[in-house]
C-alpha cells in the first residue's frame, strides 16, 4: 500500500516557525513499523529529516512523536493499526511530541523533562548496613508487587508532553516523574520515601494533575500511570507506610 | 497568552479519550457558574440594601437573553457536579482507573437523563410567562425592564442630571466597582501574563520546579472535592426551587409582585438563612480556589501570578462579607 506522510518540520537555522511537509512511500506493508518508514523517507527522499532513535523495539524510549495526533513511540506502532482493514492508502501525520522545546524536526530538548525526573531523587535510598550474610535485602512477592508496574518506565516522555496540564504549565513536574517516584515510594526496602512526598506535595507537584486520564493510554509500555499519580496523592495525605500498607491489602482490585 | 491558546489549540487537536473533554467542560462549566454566582450574590445583595434595584435585577432575570441563560447555568451546575463527583471518587479510588471511562460516559447519560425532565419543567414556566401575552406586550416588558433601567443610568452618568440620584449612585457605587472591577482585574491580568509569556518566551516550557511541601495547597486539594459533595445537594436543591419547583418568573408572581417579599417570606426561616450561608461561603470558596487554579495553569510570571491569586482572594472574601452581611440584615421592612 501507498503511505502519504504530513511530517512537522523545523529547522532553527533556516525557519522561522514549524511547518508540514508531505512525502509519500510506496510498497508498504501493515506489518511496518512507523519508524521504518521515517527511515525510508530519511535514506530514499530528505537526508535533512531529524529524528531521534536507538534501539527500535521499544526498550529505549527515544522515539516518542505524535502520531495522528496521539502520543506513541514510533518504533511500536504497526502500519496496520493507523489504516483501515484492506486500505490501498494510509496517512501519517507525525509531530514533536508537545511541551518541551523543538530543537529540529522531531527532535525535542528532553533536558526540562530530566530535570524533573532528577528532582524526585529516582534512587535508591536506604542508609542501613548491609545485612550481614552478604546478600540483598529481602523483600517478599508481594511486598515487591505493589511497585511492579512503575518499574517498567522507559523515560519516553510520552505521558508527560501528552498532558494538557503540562502543556499549560511546564513547572508541572509531570505524569512520568511522578510515577518514577512511585516506584520508590512504594518499595519496602527503600527509606527516602517522606521525602518524595515533600518534593511531589509542592504546589507544582501532584496537585496540578487534573484527573484527565490522558497519560494512562499514552504510555507505550502500558503503566498504569494516573493511577500511581493518585497513589501518590493519597500517600502525601496519610503517609507512606499507611498507604504501602493499603495498597498491599486492596492492590491489584478493582 | 501563549500558552493559554497553545492549551486550546492542542487540546482541540490532540487525540485524547474522553476524560481530555469531560475536563475541558468541567473547567468551562465551573467558570461559567462562578462568573454567575459572583453577579448573582451582589444582585442578591441589593435585597437588604437596594430593595427596588432588586426588583429590577429580578426583571432583568426574567428577559429572554437571560432565560437561555439559565438553562445554560442549570446545564453546567448539573454536569459540573455529576462529574466532579466522578473525579473525586477515581482521586481517592485510584485502583479503580479501569472503569473511569465508562463513568465519564454515565456523567453524560445522567447529565442528560435529569436535564431532560428539568428542562421540560423550566420551559413550562417560561411558556406560563409568555402565553395570553400579547408580542407587543411582551417586547413592552423588555422594553420597560431592560433598555429604559439601563438606559437610565447612561443618560444620568452623561447628563450628571441623574432622575433618580440614589439609583445612579448605587450603579456606580456597587456594579461598577464589584462587577466591572472585577472581571477587569482579571482579564488584565490574563492578559499581562500572556504578554509576560510571550517576551519571555518560556511559556509552556518545562521551567523550574519548586519543591516545598504545600500544605495548603493540599488542604485545598481536599476541599475541593468535599466542599462539591456538600455543594452538590445544596446547589440542586436551590436550583429546584428556583428553577422547576417555583420558576424564576414566580419569584415575583410574573412582574405583579415583589421580589423582595418572596425573599423576605424564605429568610423568614432561619434554617433558610443557614442554607443560604452554607452555599454562599461554600460555592464561593470553591469556586474562587478554582479559578485560581486556572490562574496558576496560564499565569507563569510570579508577580503576575501573585497578584491574580491575590484578586481571587480578595473577591471572595468581599463576595463572602456581602453575602453575609444581606443574610443577616435581611429585606428592610419585611
Ligand atoms: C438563575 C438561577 C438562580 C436563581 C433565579 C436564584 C435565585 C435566588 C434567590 C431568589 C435568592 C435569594 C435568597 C433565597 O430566596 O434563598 C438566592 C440566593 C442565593 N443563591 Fe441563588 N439562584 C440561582 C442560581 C444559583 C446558583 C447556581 C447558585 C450557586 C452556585 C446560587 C447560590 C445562591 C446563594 C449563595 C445565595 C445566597 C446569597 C446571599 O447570601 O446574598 N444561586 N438565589
Ligand atoms: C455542585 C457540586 C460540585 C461538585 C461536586 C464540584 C466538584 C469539583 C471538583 C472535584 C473540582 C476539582 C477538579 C480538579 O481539581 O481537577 C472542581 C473544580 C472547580 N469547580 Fe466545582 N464542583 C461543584 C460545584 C461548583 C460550583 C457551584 C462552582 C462555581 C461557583 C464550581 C466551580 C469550579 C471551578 C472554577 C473549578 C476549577 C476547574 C478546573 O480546575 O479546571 N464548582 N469542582
Ligand atoms: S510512564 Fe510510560 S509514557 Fe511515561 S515516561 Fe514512562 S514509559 Fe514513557
Ligand atoms: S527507538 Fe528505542 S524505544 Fe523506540
Amino acid at each position: 500500500m501507498k503511505a502519504h506522510f504530513r511530517i512537522r518540520r523545523f529547522n532553527p537555522e533556516t525557519n522561522a516557525k514549524p511547518y508540514w511537509q508531505d512525502f509519500t512511500l510506496d510498497n508498504v506493508a501493515p506489518a511496518d513499523r512507523v519508524l521504518e518508514l521515517l527511515h525510508r523517507i530519511k535514506w530514499e527522499q530528505d537526508g535533512t529529516l531529524a529524528f531521534r532513535r536507538s534501539c527500535a523495539h521499544g526498550v529505549c524510549g527515544s522515539d516518542a512523536m505524535r502520531i495522528n495526533g496521539r502520543n506513541m513511540l514510533a518504533c511500536k506502532v504497526l502500519v496496520s493499526s493507523l489504516a483501515a482493514e484492506g486500505a490501498e492508502s494510509v496517512t501519517i501525520q507525525v509531530e514533536p511530541i508537545l511541551g518541551l522545546p523543538v530543537i529540529k524536526d522531531l527532535i525535542v530538548d528532553m533536558e526540562p523533562f530530566f530535570a524533573h525526573y532528577r528532582a524526585v531523587m529516582p534512587y535508591f535510598v536506604n542508609n542501613d548496613p548491609p545485612p550481614a550474610d552478604g546478600r540483598e535485602r529481602r523483600q517478599s512477592p508481594e511486598e515487591r508487587a505493589i511497585f511492579d508496574d512503575s518499574t517498567k518506565c522507559i523515560l519516553c516522555a510520552a505521558c508527560t508532553t501528552s498532558c494538557p496540564s503540562f502543556w499549560a504549565n511546564g513547572s508541572y513536574v509531570g505524569p512520568a516523574a511522578i510515577v518514577q517516584a512511585h516506584r520508590f515510594i512504594f518499595d519496602s526496602r527503600d527509606q527516602a520515601a517522606e521525602q518524595r512526598l515533600d518534593i511531589l506535595a509542592a504546589p507544582d507537584g501532584v496537585w496540578r494533575c487534573r484527573t484527565i486520564f490522558n497519560c494512562t493510554p499514552a504510555c507505550p509500555r502500558e503503566i498504569e500511570v494516573t493511577r500511581a499519580i493518585g497513589e501518590v496523592k493519597l500517600a502525601i495525605q496519610m503517609g507512606a507506610e499507611r498507604m504501602r500498607a493499603r495498597k498491599m491489602t486492596r492492590g491489584g482490585t478493582e | 497568552m501563549t500558552t493559554l491558546t497553545t492549551t486550546i489549540t492542542e487540546v482541540l487537536r490532540y487525540r485524547g479519550k474522553i476524560g481530555q473533554w469531560s475536563w475541558v467542560l468541567h473547567r468551562l462549566a465551573g467558570l461559567g457558574t462562578l462568573l454567575f454566582l459572583v453577579i448573582h450574590v451582589i444582585d442578591t445583595s441589593w435585597v437588604a440594601f437596594f430593595p427596588e434595584l432588586y426588583e429590577e435585577a429580578i426583571a432583568i432575570y426574567q428577559t429572554p437573553l437571560f432565560t437561555i441563560g439559565e438553562f445554560a447555568l442549570v446545564a453546567c451546575v448539573v454536569f459540573h457536579a455529576f462529574n466532579g463527583l466522578r473525579i473525586a471518587i477515581f482521586d481517592y479510588r485510584p485502583e479503580w482507573w479501569r472503569h473511569q471511562a465508562r463513568a465519564a460516559q454515565i456523567v453524560y447519560l445522567a447529565t442528560f437523563v435529569v436535564l431532560v425532565p428539568v428542562f421540560a419543567l423550566m420551559a413550562q414556566h417560561v411558556v406560563e410567562f409568555y402565553t395570553g401575552r400579547p408580542l407587543d406586550l411582551q417586547l413592552g416588558l423588555v422594553f420597560n425592564r431592560v433598555v429604559v433601567p439601563f438606559g437610565g443610568h447612561v443618560v444620568e452618568f452623561y447628563t450628571g442630571r441623574p432622575l433618580d440620584l440614589q439609583l445612579g449612585l448605587v450603579f456606580n457605587r456597587v456594579v461598577v466597582p464589584f462587577g466591572g472591577g472585577m472581571i477587569l482585574a482579571l482579564l488584565a491580568g490574563v492578559l499581562l501574563s500572556g504578554l509576560f509569556g510571550a517576551v519571555s518566551g518560556r511559556a509552556g516550557l518545562a521551567g523550574p520546579l519548586l519543591t516545598r511541601r504545600s500544605r495548603l495547597e493540599q488542604v485545598l486539594w481536599g476541599f475541593m472535592r468535599v466542599s462539591g459533595m456538600l455543594i452538590l445537594p445544596l446547589a440542586f436543591g436551590h436550583l429546584a426551587i428556583m428553577h422547576v419547583i417555583q420558576g424564576v418568573f414566580s419569584i415575583n408572581q410574573g412582574g405583579t409582585g415583589l421580589a423582595a417579599s418572596f425573599v423576605a417570606a424564605r429568610w423568614a426561616y432561619l434554617g433558610w438563612r443557614i442554607y443560604d450561608a452554607a452555599l454562599l461561603a461554600l460555592a464561593l470558596i470553591h469556586g474562587f480556589n478554582g479559578l485560581r487554579i486556572v490562574f496558576n495553569d496560564y499565569a507563569h510570571h510570579p508577580t503576575v501570578r501573585r497578584g491574580l491569586t491575590w484578586a481571587a482572594v480578595v473577591g471572595c472574601a468581599a463576595l463572602i462579607i456581602v453575602g453575609a452581611l444581606a443574610l443577616i440584615s435581611g429585606v428592610p421592612g419585611m
